[in-house]
């Protein structure tokens, strides 16, 4: 006898990727039978169908809200019919946006993508589910087991003792247990309301400091809303090398674009996901992973990240709190060796407009990691001290820091990432915990550019 | 009654041509409920349709069609997009007809070759329409109405004479 059937195990037939069909029953009693562009797991009760035009199906649903699914699963072709009874509908929120996101995709995919816009989510509870009898394809087990994933990714963050161990372990993870080659893990600054890149994988340019806004793409809006975005089809308008072509033309001035760190990314991706990673109900951070395959993200693998995310924003966030404390009683300084300086001075300029940093000519970083760099080489030029701790940082109000939950590691990861990329003559190092050391090489000069 | 027009000869080209079909009744208590046919063939003078159906899996259509005779069918071309929907008032079960179950490997190949360009393969589609001869039933009915159902704000439009909603 067979178990009863779960929703739960039923979702890849809710991915789209086979269209289902929608029976509906008029108020004169007579069916209407309709394609669904897309059909989505809410939870284990209840489904989302997209409403993109008013129809019979609407008219129908709104006199008469019980209505049958016909629905096959993408790699079986077992068949099933759901029961369901029309709820109400969303018109914006984490459900939406999740459903917008998936809907661009799947209209990509048919050559809909100027047809289909999502007018809202039609929540449905789930009254009754019916396995169609027939032939069925033995399921293709594909890509790595997702639960021994999680658990050694699980034990591989709980063995990190600082942010930076905790940022590429989770990258490393996600390479060598989830198979998952293409990767942005980005931090959240919410009082800007932005993203910015401090690790990747599989890309030829790491990014470090790249920034995103919320909202902006399946990682802005996975930030916005606090929710999974996940993508199964290349979808143009959520790709982020449109965002930078856009972007590019409405910013107009060429100062404003050399102040940007490109992004990287695949050019057309055919999968994406982008996942929220929250300390309780706090975003820490969002991490991206991307595929050159379609259909390659599914639901569980979804779910596993979401719950490798809980454990890393968490672990994130104790972390910034014993960093706070350990901070706080930092041992004195010790005596630095001075480098020994050679070959031609480099002239650094800054602009207190918006914390930006050149060296020479070439953009380096602006925001808070600008001028932490530029408040260190400021000391460095004036006592030729090189040895720094994380706390004077935070009491300088200079750096503009919030007072709590700061962030201050995470942009120093940044700043050392970013400065790895683009120069082999100034750097920062992790002196202990709570310090660091600014290592020079060449002389510099310092110059404060007031024009905009 | 009058009889109603015949179908439209194009209309009944494209339902016949391997699209996607799904069939859909309602029962007296208001809940439809809908299965995926195998075939749909179109009599000589184009006043009747018939769908091909495994009996196993549609159940509570043909339950829901005894009761009431209402049917609405919806053919679809997957890569165009191209839906229409037929719907009538006097669907009857009727056993194949000794050339139905010849048709069937016919449909399964015709529709895999217009579900290939979108990547589905082959054997997939197969199953999905896979039919043992001896469970095929058919549903026969009187197309009354004709809806233009592919994609977009004309999507649901009813239409008239002489329309094949392309």
């Amino acid at each position: 006898m067979s178990r009863a059937l779960s929703l739960d195990r039923l979702r890849p037939c809710l991915e789209g990727i086979v269209p289902s069909g929608i029976a509906t029953c008029g108020v004169d009693g007579m069916p209407n039978i309709t394609y669904v562009s897309q059909l989505m797991y809410v939870d284990p009760e209840h489904v989302a169908l997209s409403f993109q035009f008013f129809n019979k199906t609407r008219e129908n649903i709104v006199a008469n809200p019980v209505a049958t699914v016909l629905m096959m699963d993408p790699d079986t072709a077992a068949r099933y019919r759901l029961t369901i009874r029309y709820l109400r509908t969303e018109t914006e929120g984490p459900l939406f946006e999740r459903m917008k996101a998936k809907l661009a995709g799947i209209a990509s995919h048919e050559g809909m993508s100027d047809v289909f816009r999502l007018l809202g989510a039609d929540v449905y509870r789930v009254q009754g589910i019916e396995a169609v009898p027939g032939r069925e394809s033995p399921p293709v087990a594909g890509g790595p087991a997702l639960l021994p994933a999680l658990r050694r990714s699980v034990d591989a963050l709980a063995a990190c003792q600082s942010m930076e161990a905790l940022i590429d372990s989770f990258c490393t993870c996600l390479t060598r247990h989830f198979d998952l080659q293409h990767q942005l893990l980005l931090m959240a600054d919410e009082a800007a309301g932005r993203l910015y890149i401090v690790a990747s994988r599989g890309y030829a340019q790491s990014g470090a400091g790249a920034e995103i806004p919320f909202g902006v793409g399946v990682i802005g809006v996975a930030a916005r809303e606090r929710v999974p975005i996940r993508i199964m089809f290349p979808a143009t308008e959520y790709a982020y090398s449109r965002m930078l072509r856009d972007q590019a033309a409405a910013g107009g001035l060429a100062e404003r674009l050399e102040t940007v760190i490109p992004l990287p990314g695949l050019p057309a991706p055919a999968s994406q996901l982008a996942v929220p990673i929250m300390a309780g109900r706090r975003l820490v951070a969002v991490a991206y992973v991307e595929s050159q395959r379609e259909c390659h993200f599914g639901y569980d693998l979804e779910d596993a990240l979401v719950a490798l995310g809980s454990t890393l924003g968490l672990s994130m966030a104790a972390c910034l709190c014993v960093e706070t404390v350990e901070g706080a009683e930092a041992e004195p300084e010790e005596a630095a060796v001075a480098a020994v300086l050679a070959g031609e001075a480099v002239r650094v300029r800054h602009y207190a407009r918006d914390g930006s940093v050149f060296l020479g000519d070439d953009y380096l970083i602006k925001g808070v990691a600008g001028a932490i760099l530029w408040r260190l080489l400021q000391e460095y030029q004036r006592s030729g001290r090189t040895q720094f701790s994380n706390r004077e940082l935070r009491l300088d109000p200079a750096l503009g820091l919030p007072e709590v939950a700061d962030n201050l590691e995470a942009r120093l990861i940044l700043l050392q990432r970013r400065l790895r990329d683009r120069c082999d003559w100034l750097g920062i190092e992790k002196a202990g915990r709570g310090r660091f050391r600014l290592d020079v090489t060449r002389p510099v000069t310092l110059h404060v550019e007031e024009a905009g | 009654m009058t009889s109603p027009d015949p179908l439209d000869p194009a209309l009944a080209e494209f339902i016949t041509s391997h699209v996607s079909l799904q069939l859909a009744a309602t029962d007296d208590a208001g809940l439809a409920t809908a299965v995926r046919c195998v075939g749909c063939r179109v009599s000589a003078d184009r006043r009747r349709v018939t769908l091909l159906m495994p009996r196993s899996q549609a159940a509570p259509v043909l339950a829901s069609i005894a009761a009431n005779g209402r049917v609405a069918v919806v053919f679809n071309e997957p890569k165009s997009y191209r839906t229409l929907q037929l719907k009538g008032r006097d669907g009857r079960i009727e056993p194949p007809l000794p050339d139905d179950a010849a048709a069937l490997q016919p449909y399964a190949a015709g529709f895999a070759r217009r579900l290939a360009p979108l990547d589905v393969p082959e054997p997939y589609v197969r199953t999905l329409v896979s039919c043992a001869p001896e469970d095929l039933v058919a549903v026969s009915f009187t197309p009354l109405e004709a809806y233009a159902q592919t994609p977009g704000p004309r999507a649901g439009r009813r239409l008239g004479p002489g329309e094949t909603g392309e």
